[in-house]
Parts: C-alpha cells; sequence; structure tokens
C-alpha cells in the first residue's frame, strides 16, 4: 500500500513541468525541496561528503542541461531524484548493480517472535534509552539496512518505491529493514541481561 | 509461540502504522483509535513503536548538508544554468596578472567611476576571458575545481580575498563568501555566481555586459564597481549603488529566447540604480521588497566604503590604503618611492587598475606573485 502525499506530488509534477520548460524558478524550487534529504541519503551511500555533494550537484545539473528531453510523465520526481543519485554515486565508487542484487537473492523472510522479552523491555525503557539504542544501532548496522532505513523512515518511501530505488525486489527490502529492526531488539536484549546482571551483583 | 501482527517490531515496519506517525489524518487516526480501544493492552506496545519510528526518522535523517555545503552545491548548479556552450579548455594556466604595462590595459582606463552595494544571495559570473590560476586568489582561496570549466573561490578565511578576474576586474570577497563562474565561450556577457559578500569593480566594457544573477534576479552593469553582500539566510537581496548606473531585472520569467537578448543588449532595462541608491529584493518573488537604511559610514577596512581620493598623498600612504582594502601585500622601495605624492581618485576601479594609475604616475612598474605585489621603480626624481 502506498501512502503519497498527494499534494506535494502534485506540486512535484507541476514543477517539473515547468523545468521542461525552461523555468529557472521552479528548477530552483525543486532543489531547494530536495537537496538536503538528497544529501542525506548520499551520505548512507558513501561517507566521502564531496563526493555526495558532487554526486547531488550532478543530478541537478543533469535535469536542467537534459530539460528539454525529460520524460513528460514522471511518476514520482522525489523517486526519480533518488534513483539518479543512487546510480551517480554508485557509478563513482565503482560499483555494479548487478552484483550486489546477487547477494540478495538468498535472504529468507524470518517472522521469528520474541512477544515476550519485547514486554518485560516496554516496561523498563525510557525514552532517552530508546534515542541512544537508535543511534548506536544505526552505527553498527550494515550500510544497506541503514540505506533501506533511511528511505522508509526519513524519506517515507514505500517498500515499492525503496525496491524501486535500490534496485531490488520488494522481498529484499523487508529483509533489510526486519534485519535491522532485529538488531534492534537484539541489543535491546543485551542490555536487558546486563541490566539484570547489575541488579543481581546489587542484591547479592 | 504464534506470530503477533501487533508485536512491536511488527508495528515499526507497518506501513499503515508508520503513516499514522508520521502524517496522522483523521482516517488512520480513528483506525488506531479503534485498534487501542479493542487492544487496551497495546496501549504501550503502540506508545513505544510510535518513538521508535519517530526515532527512526530523526535519526537516518541526521545527514543532512550544513548551510555551507547547501549553498557550494546550489552555486555549482547555478553556475552550470547559465552556461550551457561546451567550453574550450585552453590557457588554464595562464596567469592573470601579467606585467604587461601600457599593453591591452588601455581601454580599460575607461572604467566607470560607479559604484554599486549589491546584496544578493547568489550571483553569476561568465567569462569570455581565459581561465587562470590566480596567485593572489590561491592563496586565500581553497579553489574548488568541480568541472574544469567552473572556478568556485571560496573565502574561508576571517579576511577579505582578492580574487582578479580575467578581464582585470578585481572582485573583493568578504569571508564566507563564494565566487564561481565559468571560463565559457560567451563573447556577448560576462557573468558570475556568488554567494555571500563581495565588492565588485568591473571594467569597463560596453559590448560585453556584467552580469550577476541570482534566484532568478539579475543585475547588469557595463562597467562600474559594487559590492554584493549575500548570506544564504537572508530572505532579500540588496542592491547598493554608490556611483554610476546599474540596472536589476527578474530573468525567471522570461523564457530562453527573450532571455538571451534581454541580456545581451548594451541598454540597462528593469530598476535602474544610480550613485548612493539601494534597493532590496525578495528573492522568493524578485520583486522589490524595501529601500534599506542609508549607506553606512565609511571605514578604511571596507573596500566597497573608499573613495581612494589621495592629493599629494605620499605612496607609502596609498599603498597601505591598497593593502588594508584588498588584503594584499605590496612591496617596494619606501626610501625611493614612499614618498612620492600622489594625485588620484581611484574610486570604482579594479585593482589592478589601480596600480596602473599609481604606476604611471610613478613611471613604475608591479609585478604580481602569490600574494604579494612587487613595485619596481626608480623614485620621483
Amino acid at each position: 500500500m502506498q501512502i503519497a502525499t498527494s499534494t506535494g506530488e502534485t506540486k512535484d509534477h507541476d514543477l517539473w513541468q515547468r523545468i521542461r520548460t525552461g523555468d529557472e524558478q521552479a528548477f530552483t524550487a525543486i532543489f531547494e525541496r530536495y537537496h538536503r534529504t538528497l544529501y542525506n541519503y548520499g551520505s548512507k551511500l558513501s561517507t566521502n561528503s564531496s563526493l555526495v555533494e558532487d554526486a547531488v550537484q550532478d543530478v541537478f545539473i543533469d535535469i536542467w542541461r537534459l530539460r528539454a528531453n525529460l520524460t513528460e510523465h514522471v511518476t514520482s520526481v522525489k523517486f526519480y531524484l533518488y534513483r539518479a543519485l543512487r546510480r551517480r554515486i554508485h557509478l563513482a565508487l565503482d560499483k555494479f548493480p548487478s552484483m550486489e542484487e546477487i547477494s540478495e537473492l538468498d535472504d529468507e523472510d524470518t517472522p521469528a517472535n520474541h512477544t515476550h522479552s519485547e514486554a518485560i523491555l516496554i516496561e523498563i525503557e525510557s525514552s532517552s534509552m530508546r534515542a541512544q539504542r537508535i543511534q548506536e544501532l544505526l552505527a553498527q548496522l550494515p550500510e544497506r539496512q541503514v540505506e533501506a532505513l533511511t528511505l522508509r523512515y526519513f524519506d517515507d518511501f514505500s517498500i515499492e518505491e525503496i525496491a524501486g530505488i535500490m534496485s531490488v525486489n520488494e522481498k529484499s527490502v523487508r529483509n533489510f529493514i526486519y534485519k535491522a529492526l532485529t538488531s534492534l531488539r537484539q541489543s535491546r536484549e543485551i542490555l536487558l541481561i546486563s541490566s539484570l546482571i547489575f541488579w543481581l551483583l546489587l542484591f547479592f | 509461540m504464534k506470530h503477533d501482527p501487533y508485536s512491536l517490531t511488527e508495528l515499526i515496519r507497518n506501513e499503515e502504522f508508520i503513516a499514522w506517525v508520521m502524517h496522522p489524518d483523521e482516517l488512520s487516526d480513528r483506525k488506531w483509535r479503534a485498534f487501542l480501544d479493542k487492544h487496551p493492552g497495546k496501549r504501550k506496545t503502540v506508545e513505544s513503536a510510535r518513538e521508535y519510528v519517530i526515532l527512526l526518522a530523526k535519526d537516518t535523517g541526521r545527514h543532512q548538508p550544513t548551510q555551507k555545503q547547501s549553498d557550494r552545491m546550489w552555486s555549482v548548479v547555478e553556475s552550470h544554468m547559465h552556461d550551457e556552450a561546451p567550453k574550450a579548455q585552453e590557457e588554464v594556466n595562464a596567469p592573470v596578472f601579467q606585467v604587461t604595462r601600457g599593453h591591452g590595459w588601455r581601454w580599460m582606463r575607461v572604467a566607470a567611476s560607479a559604484a554599486l552595494i549589491l546584496s544578493i544571495g547568489s550571483v553569476s559570473y561568465w567569462f569570455y576571458y581565459k581561465k587562470a590560476e590566480s596567485p593572489l586568489q590561491a592563496v586565500a582561496a581553497r579553489d574548488e575545481a568541480v568541472t574544469p570549466n567552473t572556478i568556485q573561490k571560496y573565502n574561508d578565511t576571517d579576511k577579505p580575498m582578492t580574487v582578479l578576474l580575467q578581464d582585470g576586474s578585481s572582485v573583493v570577497l568578504q569571508p564566507g563568501g563564494r565566487l564561481s563562474y565559468s571560463e565559457g565561450t560567451n563573447r556577448k556577457r560576462r557573468e558570475v555566481t556568488l554567494t555571500g559578500k563581495a565588492f565588485f569593480e568591473i571594467v569597463k566594457n560596453k559590448q560585453k555586459p556584467f552580469l550577476v544573477y541570482s534566484y532568478g534576479l539579475a543585475t547588469k552593469v557595463l562597467g562600474t564597481s559594487f559590492m554584493i553582500d549575500a548570506s544564504s539566510e537572508s530572505q532579500d537581496i540588496k542592491v547598493e549603488v554608490r556611483t554610476g548606473t546599474v540596472s536589476v531585472f527578474s530573468i525567471s520569467n522570461l523564457d530562453n529566447s527573450r532571455k538571451d537578448a534581454v541580456l545581451d543588449k548594451p541598454e540597462l532595462e528593469g530598476v535602474t540604480l544610480n550613485h548612493d541608491q539601494r534597493i532590496a529584493f525578495s528573492k522568493e518573488s524578485g520583486k522589490i521588497v524595501q529601500i534599506t537604511a542609508p549607506i553606512a559610514v565609511a571605514s578604511e577596512k571596507d573596500v566597497s566604503k573608499q573613495q581612494f581620493v589621495f592629493d599629494e598623498t605620499p605612496v607609502s600612504e596609498v599603498f597601505r590604503i591598497l593593502e588594508s582594502a584588498y588584503n594584499v601585500r605590496i612591496a617596494y622601495d619606501r626610501e625611493k618611492l614612499g614618498s612620492c605624492p600622489l594625485n588620484a581618485t581611484l574610486v570604482g576601479q579594479p585593482l589592478k587598475e589601480k596600480l596602473e594609475v599609481i604606476c604611471n604616475a610613478l613611471d613604475a612598474q608591479y609585478e604580481v606573485a602569490d600574494n604579494q605585489i612587487t613595485i619596481l621603480g626608480k623614485g620621483c626624481k
């Protein structure tokens, strides 16, 4: 199910049409709207900030340069920009999209559950603990899981769109997110154990 | 244990749940309220999942660019917008400064005695003239060759920095300012992009207007000197003219063919500003929004406010003023030249023209190397 911010997309489409006719103000507006989040996304793909900056610039430069030949009916301007940026960065990093796709094919869906331990955790956790946990988690997760999380939670893309951007199937995207969230739970379990040990030591 | 579709992990990755957390509307609100009424035991899980979704969104969005990076990206993109002709990569390393006194400089002597102070978010500059690595720029600037054809100068020091352009014009870039331009094959106009604050002294050339672009706004001069103060946070673009005339107009509403015609013609159009006039534009609408406060009192440090009027002024004093205004070093023989008197009014002229005038009066020559200007002369006897 796709939850689209319909007004935003209508405005994007309008701006897109204006860019095609050479409207600089529309182009400026699209840049203003997306360059920050694109840069943010790019930063998940490469830690080299100047490479990311260059890639973001190039995406926009290309749009303006090729404005006369832009497709009239772009499904989503935002989707188009993100996919273009990813290609640019991977090109710069010399990655081949076909290679990474293969490695994800044998990921199995794993809906295992730990409802019990979760229930306990929810009670004892404070907000600040959660915030810290997320930060630690994002720092240690594999790049592609962070990428999927970013597109899902920060950029608000649907699973279908994320699959299109990352050139993998939807199942893989679900797996990336699921694994990331599982790591979150695991790290919580570690914390639970360590706090248990702490309390044990305190009482005995 | 049975699979629970409303466990913490499942909720965090549930699309409808995420949508409700991030953009709640009446429908989703009703749905999740009904869910909670039905499963009151899930309240804590839902609260926790909600918090996680918000945290994930917040934390995955931590890598947004700084304002500086945004400005940098935009100025590169903008410089490409007005520069579509393919560039020839010729004479890339030719020096800006040539010790060619009296050769090729005469026509520039006509430089307008006009000063314009602009406050602009972003200004574009294209040069017909060949690109060169100026030694003056190299010292203070972090050169950013984004593409081989786009020259970017960024002043990350806390002092003004002088950038010398190919046609003899000079730009004093204030700290934080960024200037980008292309050494294009554009024979009809000279154009730059600037973010931040800079003082321009532009060589007069009626055939090749000097254009400043900003958020769809263009400022056109045929030859003058002016200040551009552009903070990216500011909503307005301010233009201040001390002497001379410039015009400012919006180009975002013009189609390409008309734009070229407007940009190329030697006449000034749009809002015309004369000396000591100031104006402010809204970045968004490109409309005049206010006339700002009167021009501040002259300060020796601020090159844009200086008159550079010398009446029997010893050359040592003249050089001291230039050093301070342009943040350059001028080496000369104090004993031979220092006390020579100078009569000149050098307002509105690029640095090189000022040096030219002074050297003519002193029967001297100048050289530029690194951040230093060396005056060679026998003295005024």
